[in-house]
């Protein structure tokens, strides 16, 4: 963060002076900054390992064990993008994940709204029914789900990769809460006054306070639709209309191990999700932590 | 499931508490009328019909039958589940995702917590870059994951081994290819891959706890450790529940990490529930027999979860 350069002579002379007196404060600090240090180290070296491996010759891969890559080389990533229809899968990768994405959040946003805004019979039992649906693991829907779609013929990719998940209840659970929390009866009340109908009140009120959850949520979803695996793996049979992780896989079972293409498209397949992340991560980590806190 | 019951009451307290009486006794009429409700819950409703309820319901009917994909289904009774008994694969997938359970919740979720406290530290510099970084493996795909650990974990060439070789001249661990080894790297993978997400809910939780209350009990005479069982503890209980909870539903359904990593195995040494179902099904054309495996895991992580959230939930009144 930005205030973390410039607060510390503030707050040391303001907060933390009274608490200087207790002696054992500084040995802690440093342990505690060493433990955080080598955390940060355990977490970015597979990672820094992995792109600069994608720089490297197919040889260096293992040989070397510099972190900077000599000579460094854009082979890997010609070769992956030349031989491989890496494109066609990142394109059905990205278009599912953002199709799904935008559905689930308007659906996410009109059932939360209508749980946490309005008194109706069987809204216990149906919040309830609708909660008890996170404890249902996806491996006991895998079998019976696969064939319905396929004895329905929806198995194309664009209607099976996205149609059966854009309802997620951790979806809907964390936009009532948000609802509950930041938008107000009066605000309603006025649009009924207005004489808007229910669906404009959502669409033109409620909707426009609900953009930091929104944008949790969206990111959310984004990351679990992209990286999904499971389900796309069961489903897509045809090579060219693989998802990312799906091919990425079908690469590395293949029998000559091309763990160098690989290494590149897992790098180019983590752009997407990586650069949302850090981009919405405060809107992320902020709507993440409100749900847990308040529910 | 329960989890309805005791989290959402949970909510309207911490909400400011003076517009909710009013609210209720003005806006009742207003705000029940009509159908406007039912046509907002309406979408999900239908999607979760047609893509929860109906395959759940396909599958016990489904459980009851022989089928390899073709023609009509057989009905055979509860044969397929007097065959899951007796299947020692399915036994060992069970232990093993007991296993990958326990891990996630003895030692993934204390993890996270103390992660959470370390990075509740007052004054703590830099603290947005730590859970940023630790939270990054979540954003990337299980197959990216799997693919990177893989490759750092070979036997002959992998870089754990290299440091190894290199500090204490024990090389050529077998990391993915010994039975108890490869769980233990597949649970480390699970460490690294959900302990800075789930910290966040605990840190969320810990930065909520209010000052007064661990200076009160430090005035009391409370030690670090006392503090954090008497006050600590308490505060986050409702979170802590559901962080259990959640990590026990996702390690109980676990499938792409000991897939991706070691194909379930060596040998069948860690095959988890979820692979054994999706093997039953596409590799082996038994949709009847990987069906009642579901239904298995079904009421398994059911009642795993009433009970985590009755205890869990028996530990907050006090």
């Amino acid at each position: 963060m930005t205030a973390v350069t410039s607060a510390p002579s503030v707050a040391r002379t303001a907060a933390g002076a009274p608490r200087r007196r207790r002696p054992r404060v500084a040995p802690g600090r440093v342990a505690l900054y060493a433990v955080l240090g080598v955390l940060l180290l355990v977490f970015l070296f597979p990672l820094a390992w992995a792109v600069s491996a994608s720089f490297k010759p197919r040889g260096d891969i293992f040989s070397s064990t510099s972190l900077i890559p000599a000579p460094a080389t854009l082979d890997n990533y010609q070769r992956l993008l030349g031989e491989q229809p890496f494109w066609s899968w990142f394109g059905i990768s990205v278009g599912v994940a953002v199709v799904a994405t935008v559905v689930s959040v308007f659906v996410c946003a009109l059932a939360g709204y209508g749980f946490a805004k309005f008194r109706f019979a069987g809204k216990r039992l149906l919040f309830g029914v609708m909660f008890s649906s996170l404890s249902v693991p996806f491996a006991v829907i895998l079998v019976p789900l696969f064939i319905l779609v396929v004895k329905s013929h929806l198995s194309n990719p664009w209607f099976a990769l996205i149609v059966p998940w854009v309802a997620p209840a951790f979806g809907i659970f964390m936009m009532q809460q948000y609802i509950v929390q930041s938008v107000p009866d009066e605000i309603l009340e006025a649009g009924r006054i207005d004489g808007n109908t229910e669906f404009q009140i959502f669409r033109r009120l409620v909707l426009p306070l609900l953009r930091p959850s929104l944008g949790a949520l969206a990111v959310w979803s984004f990351l679990q639709t992209y990286n999904s695996f499971l389900w796309p793996l069961v489903l897509v049979s045809d090579s060219s209309s693989y998802t990312l992780p799906v091919g990425l896989n079908t690469l590395f079972q293949a029998e000559n191990r091309s763990f160098d293409l690989v290494l590149a498209g897992a790098v180019l397949a983590s752009v997407p999700t990586v650069l949302v992340f850090l981009l919405l991560r405060k809107q992320l980590l902020e709507g993440l932590s409100a749900g847990a806190v308040k529910g | 499931m329960t989890a309805v019951t005791t989290t959402v009451p949970a909510g309207p307290p911490a909400v400011p508490a003076d517009a909710a009486p009013a609210a209720r006794t003005r806006r009742r009429s207003p705000s029940s009328g009509g159908n406007a409700p039912y046509l907002f819950i309406a979408p999900f409703y239908v999607l979760y019909v047609l893509f929860m309820i109906v395959p759940v319901l396909a599958a016990v009917y489904l459980s009851l039958t022989e089928w390899v994909g073709l023609g009509t289904p057989t009905f055979v009774g509860a044969r397929n589940y007097a065959d899951l008994l007796r299947d020692t694969s399915f036994r060992t997938a069970l232990g093993n995702s007991a296993v990958y359970v326990l891990v996630s919740v003895l030692i993934v979720v204390p993890c996270a917590l103390l992660v959470a406290q370390a990075l509740n530290a007052r004054g703590l510099r830099a603290r947005d870059l730590f859970r940023v970084t630790f939270f990054v493996p979540m954003v990337l795909s299980p197959i990216v994951i799997a693919l990177v650990y893989g490759l750092l974990l070979d036997r002959s060439y992998g870089v754990v081994n290299t440091v190894l070789r290199a500090l204490f001249g024990i090389g050529s661990v077998d990391w993915l290819g010994d039975p108890t080894l490869a769980k233990v790297a597949i649970s480390f993978v699970l460490l690294w891959r959900w302990v800075g997400y789930l910290s966040i809910f605990f840190l969320a939780a810990l930065q909520a706890v209010p000052r007064e209350l661990y200076e009160a009990a430090a005035l009391d005479g409370a030690g670090a450790l006392r503090r954090f069982t008497t006050v600590t503890l308490p505060a986050i209980q409702p979170v802590s529940a559901f962080v259990v909870v959640t990590s026990f539903i996702s390690a109980a359904q676990l499938f792409d990490e000991p897939y991706l990593l070691t194909r379930g195995g060596p040998g069948e040494s860690t095959l988890s529930v979820a692979m054994f179902i999706y093997r039953a099904a596409f590799e082996r054309q038994q949709l009847g027999y990987a069906a009642a495996a579901g239904v298995v895991l079904f009421l398994v992580v059911f009642v795993v979860s009433q009970v985590l959230n009755r205890v869990l939930a028996i530990g907050r009144a006090q």
